[in-house]
């Protein structure tokens, strides 16, 4: 018994912390300027389409792994700077449209680029293997990919919490006006909002290619277990969104052992209980992280 | 003549222009014109019905759905199983379709009331999917991803019967098309209307008038689910065929932007929109494999240029002209986004506040 669910349990964590590091991106950039980006899954497979082109022009992996994410904030920050910034002061349907537009061209072109399959993209050989664990055998990719999400979670509520950049981008969700009267550049915190949630995309990008095959599709796939993370862990927790996002990977893995057909539904009956009892969210409070 | 005869004159224009269309003059006629097909002008009627279905919860009522590709699938498969398994006739198909879309909506519309704003968007796309992996997984049920072809029966009425052809097909459709647009039109001109208009404008003030705006929010969700799941038992009716897909999030985001295309909040902008973009990507995609591309390019586009739609633009300048500088806001169908309704962080504010 043990032996059969172990497996499933460590490997629906590891889905889990991909979903709560999307749905924390997606949380990010909603919470500060009200924009349901439905092009974040667009920007996670470009991060990972940008690696698989670093990886196979003769850089290593490690280098990928730090340079493909940059260059996907530098072109999701000048997408936003261009196209999304008007859309602020509007209905939140326009750039919630507006995105949608951006993910169908995304996908188009990357087809175009990269062809409509997916393309073989792996980790270097060092993480190939296995580490014994006693009772199971487990990748080492995948416990590498955990520390490296781990890790980065870390690094982001280190930043939020512990520096004053932090600080304001936490004070302008509660009131972006009164920041702003108080002398803050407000553009400027919606730039590295916007730049943060594209590093977050990116790495889950370069790191989830290993693992679930880099094909067009592949963000738009983890987009919508995403927004019901988001629903569950409760809109502008990070804290909710880490656990809610481990809570439907773990309901995943353990559907997908015991009742296969309903693997993908069960995280819906998750969204339904979560908001017939509590439908701000696990942790949701008013404005963001608090 | 008053601009509101002007109106009615230019709508019975619209609809007699619909209906020449097909019409052969000899060897001529408006649609081989335009290298057209007839079931891409059935095709087109329906998808205005489907985004006026998206109109009178976005438009009127101010709740962004971006999920009415569920209550438009599950039309398109209850008609299908219906047919397949019951071996039912067209008119109760049609029903059985559109039934199917309001029993959905009257059991998941309790939770997407929970929220309001852009979480209620975010609940609309995620209830939304639920469908399309119940159609998904049920695969001895409904063909799974490949989706399911059915016949389709005749129409019988009271012993006579005739089959649909497509010229016919589309006359009929004009003729449903008619009828809800009539229904529209009354619908947003009612009492009922009335205070969803004013739910879009201020919830929190029609509450205080003593008013259940859940209860209204949810008929009008339910009256917007039975519109999408006609729509789209009829367009299951007319490609003999149902998907997976249909009931997707990409679905209901083509519902969203042919509305938004056209003018929200307005009666005709649907149409106007489906017109564009049913036509459009016909066109374009017979002219090049990467139609996806130019598809999203309009609706960035759209967006940043034309926000108000093609219909709302005209109509706007025409209240403007009328009126003179500055424009009287109640001239114009409020929209959400140009009567001051708090955007961004402040409405996340609002909208946890209230709950």
């Amino acid at each position: 018994m043990l032996a059969n669910v172990a497996p499933s349990v460590f490997n629906g964590l590891i889905l889990g912390a991909f979903y709560a590091f999307v749905a924390i991106g997606l949380s990010l950039i909603m919470n500060l300027t009200a924009t349901i980006n439905l092009a974040h899954g667009s920007f996670l497979t470009l991060a990972g389409y940008l690696a698989f082109t670093l990886v196979s022009k003769g850089t290593s992996f490690w280098f990928a792994l730090i340079l493909a994410p940059l260059l996907t904030v530098v072109v999701g920050v000048l997408v936003e700077r261009t196209l999304i910034v008007p859309l602020y002061k509007r209905d939140p349907m326009f750039s919630l449209l507006l995105t949608f537009g951006l993910a169908l061209i995304a996908e188009e072109v990357y087809r175009l680029i990269w062809g409509p399959n997916g393309v073989p993209f792996s980790a270097p050989g060092v993480l190939g293997g296995g580490i014994s664990l006693g009772f199971m055998q487990f990748p080492t990719l995948r416990l590498f990919i955990a520390l490296v999400l781990a890790v980065a979670m870390a690094l982001l509520a280190l930043f939020l919490w512990c520096t004053k950049f932090g600080l304001r981008l936490r004070a302008a969700v509660q009131d972006t006006e009164m920041i702003a009267a108080m002398g803050t550049n407000t553009q400027l915190l919606y730039m590295v909002n916007f730049a943060l949630g594209m590093a977050l995309a990116g790495l889950a990008g370069v790191l989830a290619s290993g693992l679930l095959g880099l094909s067009p599709t592949m963000g738009n796939s983890l987009l919508m277990p995403a927004f019901v993370v988001v629903i569950i862990g409760g809109m502008g927790s990070l804290f909710g969104s880490i656990v809610g996002g481990l809570l439907v990977g773990l309901a995943i893995s353990i559907t997908t052992l015991f009742i296969p057909a309903a693997n993908e539904i069960i995280m819906y009956i998750l969204m339904a209980v979560v908001l017939l009892i509590r439908p701000r969210g696990l942790f949701g409070t008013e404005g963001l992280f608090g | 003549m008053s601009r509101q005869t002007q109106g009615y004159i230019a709508a019975i224009a619209a609809i007699a222009l619909l209906a020449i269309f097909p019409v052969k003059f000899g060897s001529f006629s408006l649609l081989s014109l335009l290298h057209l097909d007839v079931s891409i002008l059935s095709e087109m009627l329906l998808f205005a019905i489907a985004a006026m279905s998206v109109n009178l919860l976005l438009g009127y009522t101010g709740q962004m759905s971006f999920g009415n590709a569920a209550y438009f699938g599950l039309g398109a498969y209850g008609a299908g199983l219906s047919i397949h398994y019951l071996n039912v006739h067209f008119i109760a198909a049609t029903l059985i379709g559109t039934a199917a879309a309001i029993l959905g909506a009257l059991i998941i519309g309790p939770f997407l009331l929970r929220r309001r704003g852009i979480y209620f968007s975010l609940l609309t796309l995620a209830f939304g999917q639920v469908f399309y992996f119940i159609a998904y997984r049920a695969n001895q049920f409904t063909g799974g991803e490949d989706g399911m072809s059915f016949p389709r029966p005749y129409v019988g009425f009271a012993g006579w019967h005739t089959n649909l052809h497509e010229a016919t097909f589309y006359y009929l459709m004009l003729i449903v098309f008619v009828a809800v647009l009539t229904a529209f039109w009354l619908i947003v001109r009612s009492p009922f209307g009335r205070t969803l208009q004013a739910i879009r404008q201020n919830e929190l003030r029609v509450r205080y008038l003593g008013l259940d705006t859940n209860k209204f929010i949810y008929v009008a969700l339910v009256v917007s689910a039975a519109m999408a799941g006609l729509a789209g038992a009829l367009y299951g009716l007319l490609i003999m065929f149902a998907a997976p897909l249909m009931l997707d999030w990409h679905q209901s985001g083509d519902f969203v932007m042919i509305m938004i295309l056209g003018g929200a909040g307005t009666i005709w902008g649907p149409v106007v929109g489906s017109l564009i973009y049913v036509i459009g990507k016909d066109i374009i995609s017979t002219l090049t494999q990467t139609w996806q591309i130019y598809i999203g390019a309009l609706f960035v586009i759209c967006v940043l240029a034309f926000p108000r739609g093609l219909l709302g633009t005209l109509l706007h300048a025409i209240a403007r002209r009328d009126v003179g500088a500055p424009i009287v806001e109640d001239t114009m169908p409020h929209t959400a986004w140009e009567t001051g309704t708090p955007t961004g962080a402040a409405a996340v504010a609002v909208e946890q506040k209230e709950l």
